[in-house]
């Protein structure tokens, strides 16, 4: 029976094919605009840590100015002091824990003919590849001690592996960094979250790193951040080292903690670490720090902006105007067809059968609306994509989840048309058309 | 005139298809109106003058690839072989960009050793070339001078003795007062810093920023592990100079990685997300309006149809062309106008929600009555060809199939 449906609305589409262009057009473009927006908030708002949203929390301490809270979300500066992120390290409360702050290099060989090129490098402890489940493809990362002292190793992305070493296993091989040699201990797989949960200051929609260096050469290069530094207070400590103990914000915290009892702990240590420096005189504020699981993070941070949230309900608004216009184009072309339903009660079908031949024909412009509105929303996308000026390239793209989300969406939206319509058509008296026929 | 009482009640019969277009034009309303004051508060940002001589001017970001670089010595070089090239004005050293979203900002105070109640400022470090570089307007005072500039390592405490600031950020530091030979601070420190110039405009590193346009300028070097160059052209030249640069730069010394960009690119990726609101609302709007126009003249089509005999009794008894056409086209304004009304109530709604949840702007009467009208007269012009149409129907209609 549904067949015969499916094929009867064939017919009545090409009957009257100004009207139904008109209403697949309507369904299509509204289900593109939407899905255009809703598929960019949808990607912006993918968690790359979902999986390990119970155990990871980004640390915050409030150790800003004692006139004036820091300007931020929850009040608390992003990131923390490089004499609190070294302090904290000490702690063996977390499974694992990864103090770090973005920087760049420039990258040469010895004895080759590559041009010299920048590359955007994580300054970072070594917990970091296992607290974010970086897959390594060669080798693995340096050890702990690289941390505090001074070692010239290097992880690299595979990306930068392919440019340099053309995709071989390149572990124990050297290269130049700022002109001194590092020795690369191991090369990660593809891994690019996007959002970039973990660093969410710079960019959030910024590609991966190309290189990884360890936290303890901070001295040796005098490394600024090349991400946020923010500062309240003049250190009155000269050269580097007044820098590095000074009480700018610059280094990101993230700590792996894997049981209840271990949070409370770490909860405990901080409120006894900030007790402590305010006994020297530091932390001036009320006594105030945060965990933020990265689920929480990525809210606190607004990833998801108030931008994207306008477009989002202006889009879900214009769907709504599509399918009012459909529902008025649907009325006027089963009115104008009501003599043949009339026929058709007469000969004996019942009003569900009517109501139902009717839906089905309304949802056949649905589907078709739908598939035309998937090549609208990608078409949507690309045009999003080149006015970002490939600010979000990695998230401008539909996954089959998407897909599916525009058919199904197209078809409720037909559906939600084509109710009231059928209903009424399904309502009429047959004798009336009967009579004049 | 307007044959109002049979219109109604003709309307009436008809009502769940008149209310659904009335329905269609009070949504369309409250979306236009609501996109159009977003779009016009972005407009008005990205058109805010800079005070920068945008197009003429390229950026330059080089780091150096040896550990013991002599910055300082670089620096004079590539300025004096920029500055001496075909085509360029003139080039400046500085610590960022401007417009390029990235930047420096400290809080500064006009009594020494003051820790609350500061100003917040963008701050570059630069030479006495930076205003005929970027093309800013000195209003008051002077430039720097070589004597004024020094050069100074990354780890160095230093105090600038003298600065150049914008009229607005001397207009918050010193209302009313003329800023030249005044001194301002940094927080908690009791060394002055003499402004000897103001310049009438610069826009700064973050254009987003609240605080945009407040800006000083240092005679400074702070020798580090990149530097950055700007180069204004002759206008019309800034292609041609740019083609040449990278190369002219390595020839004189190759140990370096070199990375251009022209400011008009920095500026447009400053306004990016503005200008994907603009061109997104924009092109809902336009959508928008042409789906409801189409479905406006599918809806007329359908009701001449259907009330061809009557139109066709109409002509038979007298009426004119003019009378039919008129009928629709008033019948579609008394439909249009309903709508209009009920989307003027909505897009107040929608407009405070809006302005509360997500920080935009507010809807003026202006803005929506000018929106209104033109949606009014969307809705007459889509109606007009099949009320045109309609007038053609023969008085014959009138004798057949009775």
């Amino acid at each position: 029976m549904i067949g015969y449906y499916i094929s009867l609305a064939m017919r009545s589409l090409r009957g009257t094919p100004i009207l139904s262009t008109l209403m697949i057009a309507a369904i299509a473009v509204g289900v593109g605009a939407c899905m255009t927006v809703l598929t960019l908030n949808y990607m912006m708002s993918q968690n790359a840590l979902a999986h390990k949203d119970d155990v990871l929390y980004a640390v915050q301490l409030d150790g800003w100015d004692p006139n004036e809270a820091a300007d931020t979300a929850n009040e608390l500066p992003w990131q923390l002091t490089y004499q609190d992120a070294t302090a904290l390290l000490r702690s063996d409360i977390p499974t694992r824990q990864v103090a770090m702050h973005r920087f760049g290099f420039t990258i040469t060989l010895d004895e080759s003919e590559m041009r010299p090129f920048t590359a955007d490098a994580r300054i970072t402890t070594a917990d970091f590849f296992g607290l974010f489940d970086v897959p390594f493809l060669f080798g693995g990362t340096w050890n702990a001690d690289a941390d505090f002292s001074p070692v010239q190793q290097v992880v690299l992305s595979k990306a930068t592996n392919d440019k340099v070493f053309g995709g071989e296993n390149s572990v124990g091989k050297t290269i130049n960094l700022n002109g001194e040699p590092f020795t690369v201990v191991g090369i990660i797989d593809h891994w690019n979250p996007s959002p970039k949960v973990y660093d969410l200051n710079n960019n959030p929609f910024a590609d991966s790193e190309e290189i990884y260096i360890p936290f303890g050469l901070h001295r040796k290069f005098e490394i600024y951040s090349w991400g946020n530094t923010n500062g309240w207070s003049h250190s009155n400590e000269e050269g580097y080292e007044g820098f590095l103990q000074g009480e700018s914000v610059w280094v990101q915290y993230w700590v792996e903690l894997d049981t209840a009892a271990q949070k409370e702990k770490y909860e405990e240590y901080l409120t006894g670490y900030i007790r402590q420096q305010k006994e020297q005189g530091r932390f001036q504020r009320p006594l105030k720090f945060a965990l933020s699981k990265p689920s929480e993070w990525l809210v606190l941070n607004e990833v998801l902006r108030d931008d994207n949230r306008v477009l989002g309900w202006l889009s879900l608004a214009f769907l709504l105007v599509c399918v009012v216009n459909a529902v008025a184009l649907l009325l006027a072309k089963f009115l104008r067809k009501a003599p043949e339903a009339g026929v058709r009660r007469a000969l004996g079908a019942s009003r569900n059968a009517i109501f139902i031949q009717h839906l089905i024909e309304s949802s056949c412009i649905g589907v078709l609306g739908g598939l035309l509105g998937i090549l609208l929303s990608l078409l949507g996308l690309g045009g999003v994509r080149q006015l970002a000026m490939g600010r979000i390239d990695q998230i401008a793209s539909m996954d089959w989840l998407m897909v599916l989300a525009a058919i199904g969406l197209a078809v409720l939206a037909s559906l939600l048309a084509g109710l009231y319509p059928a209903w009424r058509i399904s309502r009429t008296n047959p004798s009336i058309y009967l009579k004049t026929q | 005139m307007f044959e109002l009482k049979p219109m109604l009640s003709a309307l009436w019969r008809n009502k769940i298809s008149a209310l659904l277009i009335a329905l269609q034009l009070a949504l369309t309303l409250a979306i236009v109106s609501n996109a159009t004051v977003i779009v016009q508060d972005r407009l008005e940002k990205i058109a805010r003058p800079t005070g920068i001589a945008v197009s003429d001017i390229i950026s330059v970001t080089f780091m150096p690839v040896p550990v013991n670089y002599d910055m300082a010595s670089a620096v004079a070089a590539d300025l004096e072989l920029l500055r001496n090239m075909p085509g360029v004005m003139d080039a400046t050293v500085t610590n960022q960009i401007p417009l390029s979203g990235s930047g420096s900002a400290s809080t500064y105070f006009t009594e020494p050793n003051q820790e609350i109640g500061g100003e917040n400022a963008n701050y570059y470090q630069t030479d006495e070339h930076f205003i005929d570089t970027l093309g800013l307007n000195l209003v008051a005072g002077r430039n720097f001078t070589r004597a004024d500039f020094d050069v100074i390592g990354p780890n160095d405490t230093y105090e600038p003795r003298v600065a150049i600031i914008t009229q607005k950020f001397a207009d918050v530091m010193f209302p009313g007062e003329d800023a030249v030979g005044k001194f301002f601070y940094s927080g908690g420190d009791g060394k002055p810093r003499e402004i000897i110039g103001v310049v009438e405009r610069h826009l700064g590193a973050w254009p987003s920023w609240s605080k945009a346009g407040q800006v000083a300028f240092y005679p400074l070097l702070v020798t580090g592990n990149h530097k950055r160059y700007l180069i204004r052209t002759e206008p019309g030249q800034r292609d041609v100079v740019y083609k040449q640069i990278e190369e002219k730069l390595a020839e004189r010394d190759p140990q370096r990685v070199i990375h251009l960009d022209t400011l008009s690119k920095k500026m447009a990726q400053s306004y990016v997300s503005d200008n994907v609101m603009v061109k997104v609302l924009s092109a809902v709007m336009t959508l928008l309006t042409f789906i409801v126009a189409l479905g406006i003249i599918g809806l007329t089509i359908f009701w001449i149809n259907q009330r061809s005999k009557q139109i066709g009794v109409r002509r038979a008894l007298g009426a004119t062309r003019a009378n039919i056409s008129r009928y629709f086209l008033v019948e579609n304004t008394l439909i249009a106008g309903t709508g209009l009304v009920i989307g003027m109530a909505a897009a107040q709604v929608i407009n405070h929600f809006m302005v509360n949840q997500f920080s935009q702007p507010a809807l003026s009467m202006a803005t929506l009555l000018i929106c209104a009208a033109i949606l009014l007269s969307v809705s007459v012009t889509a109606a007009l060809a099949p009320a045109i149409r309609a007038a053609n129907i023969s008085p014959a209609m009138a004798t057949r199939s009775v």
